[in-house]
């Protein structure tokens, strides 16, 4: 009898354990042996790109809260039933989604600024002309703008996958529009999109690389310079790689845990 | 005394087909009524007009005194108004209890333990106090339906909407929703239901509306309607469903 629970209780916690995090556990692994064992160079490495791991960090985790925020708010201009919000929300959508990310942020760093300076001259306003770029919230913005395209899209789905009795119930109790879709109709969608958002987040993580373009000292910017500087292409980059590989594989696991448990509350 | 419905020659077009031609009913406090027809004729058309969860193209539809016209009216109208549908529409995330509860925190302003008390009366009257824990998904339709109507009944409505409530019932669950909506005729809510269920209808209805094409074509007691039916359409259409 004794035996049996014990049994049955391991099971569940084999079950629940997801065996991918020693995929994860092994790449920190590797990171810290590397960084203690041959402290020449890759330590010197990472003490070089340390603050460039805090800049990708919170340039991604900042736009990504924008872009879930952004991107709810496009998927309902793209289901609204009037044709102006749907249509102006659906040209942004094509228009973003149709222009390569390095594209779009070089244009909001070098291009927009100037747009700015020459309304200013334009227009005789002295604020306009002394604007100057601040990389990182070029970058947050040039990010935030190109991702909620195809985050507004992932919502789009999840929204339309829930029956359109749903919110004729909700609306029929004497719900309004908001309320409904706060109540009702996201708690449903949330289980349809949490992979999905997951992995846009995962593709941010990475895609934020790009802003070493545009002056902005993350990770990838960081290498560069070491590079630059000390010459050791292979170990750099090594590094830099396993450092970006730590994070999207922990990434991908608390995804895949959040799934499960939004499975297991159903 | 006022008509607690009143619909005057309303239209609805769902692109080129003619849904609603011209209908006009007034309906009084208290009174059942039921709506039979051929599939197509516009009876879910009409009876979604009454909460306006669909638009009409033109018309008018006043409810217990509010014209259904501005954003305001339509939801004030709406919480005066309990629907049930065909496919029950429960919400799949949420337990009975909250799915009972939900419009009520929300739309009457009601305290948790006010609303939840009202939610288990209701479920006593439904007849399945015991399952207020349960998610929609463990229920049997019968079940489902029930819950459906605790919820409507949950918001006090005026007057109560079934669209086929039983069509989707396994036959051994058709009377158990029945007997609640024959309670609760018996205890005089004003009722519009769209059912072939002539048992019903015979034991329940005031008067009983024969719809075809988007028109009324015939509109009489129970037994004068089904027994001695005035048009054409109305022979036909019965001799097909008895
Ligand atoms: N959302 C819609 N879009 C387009 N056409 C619709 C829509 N809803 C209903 N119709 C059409 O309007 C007409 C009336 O439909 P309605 O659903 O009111 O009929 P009904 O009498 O309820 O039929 P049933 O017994 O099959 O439920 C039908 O021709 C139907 O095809
Ligand atoms: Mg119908």
């Amino acid at each position: 009898m004794t035996i049996t629970t014990s049994k049955s209780s391991q099971e569940k916690k084999v079950t629940r354990f997801d065996n991918w995090w020693f995929l994860v556990i092994a790449v920190i692994a590797l990171l810290l042996i590397l960084i203690f064992l041959v402290p020449d160079p890759y330590q010197r490495i990472f003490v070089f790109v340390q603050n460039g791991i805090g800049t990708t960090i919170s340039i991604t985790g900042i736009s990504f809260l924008l872009v879930l925020i952004l991107g709810l708010l496009v998927a309902l201009a793209r289901l609204s039933k009037s044709w102006i919000i749907k249509g102006i929300s659906t040209i942004y959508v094509e228009v973003v989604r149709g222009i390569p990310m390095m594209v779009q942020l070089i244009f909001w760093y070098f291009a927009f600024p100037s747009v700015i300076q020459s309304v200013g001259k334009w227009l005789n306003i002295q604020a306009f002309v002394d604007y100057r770029a601040n990389p990182v919230a070029m970058a947050i913005l040039g990010l935030t703008i190109g991702y909620a395209a195809y985050m507004s899209e992932v919502y789009r789905a999840g929204i339309q996958s829930i029956s359109r009795g749903q919110m004729e119930a909700a609306r029929s109790l004497g719900m309004t529009y908001i309320q409904a879709m706060r109540y009702v109709i996201l708690p449903q969608a949330i289980r349809v999109i949490l992979p999905p958002v997951g992995n846009e987040f995962i593709t941010l993580l990475k895609d934020s690389s790009l802003v070493s373009v545009v002056a902005v000292a993350d990770m990838t910017r960081r290498g560069r310079e070491f590079q630059a500087a000390h010459f050791l292409p292979i170990q750099t980059w090594v590094m830099i790689a396993l450092l970006y590989l730590v994070m999207t594989l922990f990434a991908t696991r608390v995804v895949a845990w959040m799934e499960r448990k939004f499975k297991m509350e159903k | 005394m006022e008509p607690i419905i009143h619909i005057e020659e309303v239209h609805k077009h769902f692109g080129a087909v003619h849904a609603l031609r011209g209908v006009s009913l007034d309906v009084e406090k208290g009174e059942v009524i039921l709506i039979i027809g051929p599939s197509g004729s516009g009876k879910s058309t009409l009876l979604r007009c009454i909460n306006r969860l669909e638009e009409f193209d033109a018309g008018r539809i006043v409810v217990d005194g509010i014209p259904l016209d501005t954003a305001e009216n339509i939801n004030a109208v709406r919480t005066e108004v309990g629907m049930v549908f065909q496919q029950f529409n429960l919400f799949p995330h949420l337990t009975v209890l909250d799915n009972i509860t939900l419009a009520q925190k929300l739309i009457r302003k009601r305290s948790k333990a006010e609303s939840e008390r009202i939610a288990r009366q209701l479920l006593e009257k439904v007849g399945i106090p015991e399952k207020e824990s349960y998610f929609p998904g463990q229920l049997s339709g019968g079940q489902q339906q029930r819950v459906a109507i605790a919820r409507a009944l949950a918001m006090n409505p005026k007057i109560m909407l079934f669209d086929e409530p039983t069509s989707a019932l396994d036959p051994e669950m058709i009377q158990e929703v029945l007997d609640v909506m024959l309670n609760l005729a018996k205890e005089g809510m004003t009722m519009v239901v769209v059912s072939h269920e002539i048992g019903f209808a015979k034991a329940a209805a005031d008067r009983v509306i024969l719809m075809d094409g988007g028109q009324i074509i015939e509109m009489a007691p129970p037994e004068e309607l089904f027994d001695h039916p005035k048009e054409e359409r109305t022979r036909l259409f019965l001799s097909k469903v008895l």
